[in-house]
């Protein structure tokens, strides 16, 4: 600690930290004073007065919150005086006064810290014999959360959470003095992405999950420490089970990535785990038929294919997309089986809607998270982050916030963190260059002026899937042209991508940020053996390729290139010509519902394993259930298939394998589970000092100029879509907007489409109805409709778009 | 014919009268200048924490925009000073306004009226229209290049809005809860986070008279720690309730018996609140020749707060008119802290069921209890556990059950009701009074006693 | 979007020209939302929400923290009895009990037709003249029982179009707090406060 203080704690001396709260103080030097309103991650309000101490005043000894007032030098504090313990117990009796005896019927049962203060300092039994104020017993205040006010105690902590940390505060006091309650406003639930955390904090079981309602108690739970694959940022989580199920996720609080907190995406998002469409068998097609058989007949089935193709027409025959929601184990096995067994390098776990390779895995100034909150600028010029990337979401809006860091947002259309920004600059869809270009001409002094901050933070990503693959990469060059120090974090969203990508899962990229170049391959031929020279091919290319029938054998891993990708053409027609499909996966889906043969892979939760996240932190994924029916981990099934095809990747465990990876890839020198668990709480963020990795030279080509239609299509995702594990997570998927368009009244006049009326939006790829919604956010000529959304027809990437009304 | 004309709200009469001529002069004094006039005047804050209002002002943090909020929202029960020199007086008002603010570099200042006050804040509002129609208020005030904008802001029914803090809230449009000290004084962060002078009507309204007969002269009226002369406004069983300007010093027996005119049909003396329902009341037995002063009051445990003088005759029940008190309370916490929250409409519940025969004899032991939790160790000033003193006033009538009236508690305990009256409840005590006209007293306007402006 | 009358919208972009920043315009607002519909609706504070930029959940945290927002319709006179500390002692709850029993509308409640709401009320600042009652916050003082009654019956017969303090206060107060110098010839339209910036103040002869 720096600067520190002398204090006096029950007549004990104590050096502190200076400017720290006294609770803060207290807690840290072993003096645990209790409190139901302070929360570390929010400002204090000291509201309940649990935490009342005595100190020497001016006038004679006072009591004073422990939670709002900071420490001083020589302050003489007494926690546990008879004046102390009166007045604790006092506050503890008003706050029981009212509040309901149903304990035993309290999810918050167990674990409640009003339960444990009561059964440790309450009075014996109650002196307030008048009646106690009710209210209608819970009340369902949105889909996901319920509320009970009877049970509140009016510590503002979910009113704080909804305002200060999400900012989104739809739940807020209402009424006061004695009938203060908590509550939302009429016909507008507590619709907010983040909603879950204020169950986590409520102190009380005021606030309650309706998934976890009633599931179980505290002592029956199990509870596994991991890291949450829902969002790149990989936020610590505990997973809690009881009888071999996922009951529910809490947010772990660590510096590092989520500060506890939780999207209600990753908070409720596991219901797929436990759904009656997992695939527990292995899967066979015969007479058209996909049948079960038992694990040998499919391995066989598979391992023979692949010397028939192989034999034949050689590695440029197979395709390997995804890989992307394993882990780094998984992605390694997958690598390795794809140069090594099928000998090729036609492997992409990007399925086409994110950054170059390079740029994802080998930006050498990348940043981490926690740069955010020393920035003096940071400039978001990429995804909307509330909705493709909740954790950095809530860093971002409270470094801008709290830590007054400047923050320059750069879409094409309103975003999240809006009421945030000291700069906001919209553009249309496509038109990214048009304004880079102006920017660096200094058409936008207060924006270039912005970035030439001395420590400026860029967040950079597809805002619009218009906007080509090197947008990005331009904003980054030209942000480290104009910074004093510039950091870059690269935006991708799916699961492990960033460990997948490490593993080598793309068509340039071996495992460890190494390129799969003539040095890259030497390297690794001793571990590996010979690996393929021929340029491997990216998804894009890979199902060009089946439909000209180049490629014979596709390989699916937890992928739909069908409907998961932003160009919704080559898919079927692919799929389709493809003479040969195996699929590992969770769930049938509508690439894989045609395979040959289907291995069942198990899930988040159900496996061990490494991830690593945005950053390059990598932590341990830990195994809390065992997977439904015969699923297995991906990198057993590609294991054994490579045995009966002869060609042993030599993988036994995910230890073993994380041993393998850091011993042949160089980023991951001595990352090992056993320094995961032992040394690196929070993680490592790779590459481990100064391991050898290839660095990404910046391409400064040009992208496409801006369209000149009156409207251009602004395709952007939403936290909650269609993706395969949403759709099998009810909770959630009802919560997906639909198909929808959002467009500025102006132009919706102009098409003479009214809000809530169905219009037809079409583009050169495709075209499909949609309910209009009129939107300000949206400026005028931009039409925005959410990707990938339950019953909307894909539009494709072209920019162009035309909408007409169809009216009701 | 009163003491004063009906028109004394009037830019006009208030010129003929020597108004606006000290604010001109404050345009051309310094800071520094006009704060050491007021600490040497010795003002103290009318609004009920009797701060040195100078003082307050040297606190101004160097922080600019600076802000002013005349504090208008007078909700004290048996307070209505306030009431009356907004009426009456407004334009007096508005040149101490001016003062506070050249003194405090603000540019834009605040009026804050309860909403129940809407005749004042019309009277207000139009004054300022018509100081500003003379170039008084808004850009370059009196030919100078000194601006100041005014916004009278109209109040919404919450007593804890009288609260400093929470003024402040309620002014940027948030929910009317104090702020949590420290920061002690909006001086160093007020509204919108900036330096913030609050004040009471009635201070700055002595500030015109303050510069015109300059500090020293000023604080030789009244008493030496207790300048200047202040409104008592007095209520409840005496002839002639009303304002009164005083100086500080004279005795409750004086106030009462003297100029409130006595108690109505000469019945007996019972209780006196002396600062509004927040102080802890006296008895004639013991109190009834204390000198009226801050210091005197302080030190017999109580204190002259908002100058609202309560009297209660022997009629009263005591009972009833602490539960009323406690009633006001409970329902004019904003609700932050527990003791408040849940205490008060506790302690409001106990009395009331004694009220009404259905006290234990328990029941104020746990009464006095209860109120130790919000106010620690029951005395005045009190040991607070709550963030704003408004939860520890409600403690002030019990202090009085518990020294001066357990027995009659008690009785009701044994009666199974209120022993002033079989029914339960005492009689109107007003259809025992007369009231006429003429014995409705004379108020007078802010004036030092030896200069009327007639 | 707004779904006031263009005088309203106009008179809130005045009021919000009055503060420095615009979440301050949210109290006189509320007023504007009640006076538009008689009382503050949920549509009221939604579009309160929607000028000063903050969410209806907001607004109702502030509006339902004052006892002036009435947040049911009431009636177009609001008759609130101080029953206070100082009116009590003489007689304030009688005068409570008058009123209630002449226009059979109990505390907090308004009648059928929408013409009277009773409430009783803490100190409303009257001390001197005690007992006192407030009809659209426009001020009697020195009211009996049975003045009380008259003023009740009177509001039902007379039905004035603006509530003038001075009128009900020669016809049915009594003792003052002080005097009120000269007679106001304007008063209150509704069972909202009558001051000029928010448009409410009305004049006998346009009434
Ligand atoms: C619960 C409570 C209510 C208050 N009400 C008022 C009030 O109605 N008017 C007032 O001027 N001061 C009131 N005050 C005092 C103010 O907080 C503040 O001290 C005062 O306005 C400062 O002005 P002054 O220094 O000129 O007295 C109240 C204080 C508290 C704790
Ligand atoms: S003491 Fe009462 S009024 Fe004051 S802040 Fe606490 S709850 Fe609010
Ligand atoms: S924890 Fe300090 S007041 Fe609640």
């Amino acid at each position: 600690m720096g600067q520190t203080v002398t204090i006096t704690i029950d007549g004990v001396e104590h050096q502190v930290a200076a400017g720290s709260l006294l609770i803060r103080a207290a807690q840290d030097t072993g003096t645990y004073i209790p409190r139901f309103c302070w929360h570390e991650r929010m400002k204090p309000v000291g509201m309940c007065r649990m935490c009342l101490v005595e100190v020497q005043g001016p006038r004679g000894p006072m009591l004073i919150t422990a939670c709002t007032n900071e420490v001083a030098e020589g302050m003489v504090v007494y926690t546990g005086n008879d004046t102390v313990r009166k007045a604790q117990e006092g506050v503890l009796e008003f706050l029981l006064a009212n509040h309901p005896l149903d304990c035993p019927v309290c999810d918050k049962g167990g674990e409640c810290p009003l339960q444990d203060q009561a059964f440790s300092h309450g009075p014996g039994e109650s002196r307030f014999v008048e009646i106690k104020r009710n209210y209608e017993k819970p009340i369902a205040i949105s889909s996901l959360v319920l509320l009970d006010r009877e049970r509140c105690i009016l510590c503002a902590r979910c009113t704080r959470f909804s305002e200060e940390i999400s900012g989104d505060p739809l739940i807020e006091f209402k009424s006061r003095a004695n009938v203060t309650e908590v509550n939302t406003f009429p016909d507008h639930p507590f619709a907010s992405y983040f909603s879950g955390n204020t169950i986590q904090i409520c102190p009380v079981g005021a606030l309650t999950s309706v998934q976890y309602r009633f599931r179980a108690r505290p002592w029956d739970l199990q509870m596994v420490e991991s890291s949450g694959l829902h969002d790149t940022a990989h936020p610590r989580v505990s997973v809690h089970v009881s009888q071999n199920q996922v009951l529910r996720l809490v947010g772990v609080d660590n510096d590092a990535t989520n500060h506890g907190w939780l999207s209600d995406k990753e908070r409720f998002g596991f219901q797929y785990l436990g759904s009656e469409h997992r695939l527990t068998s292995p899967l066979i097609r015969r007479h058209g038929e996909l049948v079960e058989v038992g694990w040998a007949e499919a391995l066989d089935h598979v391992a023979e294919r692949i010397t028939l193709v192989g034999d034949s027409d050689g590695g440029e025959a197979f395709a390997v997309i995804g890989g992307a929601h394993g882990s780094n184990e998984d992605a390694y096995a997958l690598s390795k089986f794809a140069r090594v067994v099928l000998g090729t390098n036609n492997v992409d776990a990007r399925l086409d809607d994110s950054l170059a390779s390079h740029f994802l895995a080998a930006t050498v100034d990348r940043a981490l998270i926690g740069d955010i909150d020393t920035a003096d600028t940071i400039l978001v010029w990429g995804p909307d982050l509330k909705e493709e990337h909740p954790t950095l979401y809530l860093r971002v809006r409270r470094a801008a916030q709290e830590l007054g860091v400047r923050l320059v947002v750069v879409h094409p259309r309103v975003t999240g963190l809006d009421d945030r920004t000291a700069i906001k600059a919209n553009y249309r869809p496509g038109a990214g260059f048009v304004l880079l270009d102006e920017i660096a001409e200094g058409k936008h002094a207060a924006l270039s002026e912005a970035l030439s901050a001395p420590r400026v933070v860029a967040l950079v990503g597809q805002a619009s899937l218009a906007d080509g693959p090197h947008l990005a990469e331009a904003v980054a060059a030209y942000v480290r042209s104009k910074a004093g120090s510039a950091r870059i974090l690269p935006l991708a969203r799916r699961a492990n991508l960033f460990g997948a990508l490490d593993m080598g899962l793309a068509p340039d990229l071996l495992p460890g940020r190494v390129g799969a170049d003539q040095a890259g391959r030497a390297a690794l031929a001793g571990a590996w053996g010979e690996i393929p020279a021929t340029r491997g091919k990216d998804t894009k290319a890979m199902l060009e390729g089946l439909g000209s029938s180049e490629i014979r054998f596709l390989l699916l891993v937890g992928a739909d290139p069908v409907r998961d990708v932003p160009d919704p053409r080559p898919g079927p027609a692919a799929l389709e010509a493809a003479e040969f499909v195996v699929s590992i996966d969770l769930f049938l889906n509508d690439s894989n519902r045609g395979a040959d043969v289907i291995f069942p892979a198990s899930g988040f939760a159900e496996k061990e394993g490494t991830a690593t996240n945005i950053e390059g932190r990598v932590q341990k994924l830990n195994s809390v259930v065992p997977g439904p029916g015969q699923t297995r981990p991906d990198w057993a099934i590609l294991a054994d298939i490579a045995d009966r095809a002869g060609r042993s990747i030599g993988l036994f465990s995910a230890e073993t394998i994380a041993k393998e990876i850091s011993e042949v890839a160089p980023a991951y020198d001595r990352v090992t589970w056993d320094f995961l668990e032992w040394e690196a709480r929070d993680g490592a963020v790779v590459p481990l000092g100064g391991a050898p990795v290839l660095s990404h030279i910046p391409v400064a080509l040009k992208g496409d100029i801006a369209p000149s239609a009156e409207l251009t299509l602004h395709v952007g995702r939403t936290l909650y879509d269609d993706g395969v594990m949403m759709r099998h997570t009810p909770n959630l998927h009802r919560l997906a907007p639909g198909p929808v368009a959002h467009l500025n009244p102006e132009d919706a006049k102009r098409a003479g489409a009214l809000h809530g009326h169905k219009v037809r939006v079409v583009t050169k790829h495709g075209d499909g109805e949609f309910t209009a919604v009129l939107d300000e956010g949206t400026p005028p000529g931009v039409v925005y409709v959410p990707f990938n959304q339950p019953g909307a027809d894909p539009l494709g990437t072209d920019a162009v778009v035309r909408v007409t009304a169809v009216g009701k | 014919m009163s003491e004063f004309p009906a028109d004394s709200h009037t830019i006009d009469r208030y010129e003929a009268t020597g108004g606006y001529v000290q604010a001109r002069r404050a345009l051309g004094m310094t800071r520094d200048h006009l704060v050491e006039e007021i600490k040497a005047s010795g003002l103290l804050g009318r609004g009920g924490a009797a701060f040195p209002a100078g003082m307050k002002w040297s606190f101004l943090a160097p922080a600019r925009p600076s802000f002013l909020v005349v504090n208008a929202d007078e909700s004290e029960p048996g307070t209505f000073k306030d009431r009356q020199l907004l009426e009456r007086d407004p334009h007096q008002m508005l040149e101490g306004v001016i003062i506070t603010a050249i003194a405090n570099e603000v540019h834009h200042a605040f009026i804050y009226i309860r909403g129940e006050y809407p005749k004042p804040a019309r009277r207000v509002q139009a004054a300022v229209d018509e100081a500003r129609a003379r170039g008084y208020l808004g850009t370059g005030i009196f030919g100078s290049d000194y601006d100041l904008e005014l916004t009278v802001h109209l109040g919404a029914g919450a007593y804890i809005c009288g609260e400093e803090t929470a003024l402040i809230n309620s002014l940027e449009g948030l929910r009317g809860e104090p702020r949590l000290k420290p920061p002690y004084f909006p001086a160093a962060k007020g509204l919108y986070m900036q330096p913030t002078i609050v004040n009471n009507v009635e201070t700055v309204s002595n500030l015109p008279h303050i510069l015109d007969m300059g500090a020293e002269e000023f604080s030789r009226i009244g008493h030496p720690d207790d300048t200047g002369t202040f409104l008592i406004s007095v209520s409840g069983h005496v002839n002639r309730p009303g304002n009164y300007e005083l100086p500080h010093g004279i005795t409750w027996r004086h106030l009462i018996y003297e100029i409130a005119g006595g108690i109505p049909g000469d019945r007996e003396l019972k209780a006196i609140i002396p600062g509004g329902a927040s102080a802890p009341w006296f008895v004639p037995e013991i109190h009834l020749d204390d000198q009226i002063t801050k210091d005197v009051c302080a030190e017999a445990g109580s204190m002259l707060g908002s100058g609202a003088v309560i009297v209660m005759d022997e009629t009263t029940c005591m009972v009833r008119a602490a539960e009323r008190i406690v009633r006001f309370f409970a329902h004019e916490s904003c609700g932050q802290c527990t003791p408040c929250r849940e205490g008060t409409t506790w302690m409001e519940m106990i009395l009331r069921r004694i009220e009404e025969g259905q006290g234990r004899a328990i029941d104020l032991d746990l009464l006095l209890d209860v109120s130790d939790n919000i106010s620690v160790g029951l005395n005045w000033p009190p040991k607070m556990t709550t963030i704003c003193p408004l939860g520890p006033s409600a403690v002030s009538p019990i202090l009085a059950l518990r020294d001066y009236f357990r027995d009659e508690v008690q009785a009701h305990v044994e009666l199974g009701g209120c022993p002033l009256t079989s029914g339960g409840r005492p009689p109107d005590p007003r259809s025992l009074q007369t009231v006429s006209a003429e014995t409705s007293r004379r108020s007078t306007s802010m004036v030092a006693p030896d200069r009327d402006r007639e | 979007m707004s779904q006031w009358s263009e005088a309203t919208q106009e008179r809130a972009r005045e009021i919000m020209t009055r503060y420095p920043q615009k979440r301050s315009a949210v109290m006189p607002l509320l007023y504007l939302a009640m006076a538009e519909e008689g009382y503050l609706s949920d549509a009221g504070m939604e579009e309160v929400g929607r000028w000063v930029g903050i969410t209806p959940a907001q607004v109702q945290a502030v509006a339902t923290f004052y006892t002036m927002y009435k947040r049911k319709p009431t009636g177009k006179y609001l008759i609130s009895c101080c029953t206070s500390i100082s009116c009590m002692l003489l007689g304030g709850d009688d005068v409570l009990h008058a009123v209630e029993d002449e226009s059979g509308v109990p505390h907090g409640e308004t009648d059928p037709e929408g013409l009277i709401s009773v409430e009783h009320v803490e100190c409303i600042g009257a001390g001197g003249g005690a007992p006192a009652v407030q009809v659209n916050y426009e001020l009697v003082e020195g009211v009996t029982p049975d003045k009380a009654r008259e003023l009740v019956r009177w509001l039902g017969n007379a039905r004035p179009g603006v509530v003038n303090g001075d009128e009900m206060q020669e016809l049915f107060g009594g003792v003052r707090s002080f005097e009120w110098a000269i007679r106001e010839e304007n008063g209150a339209v509704g069972p909202y406060p009558a001051f000029q910036p928010l448009g409410t103040v009305g004049s006998e002869d346009k009434a």
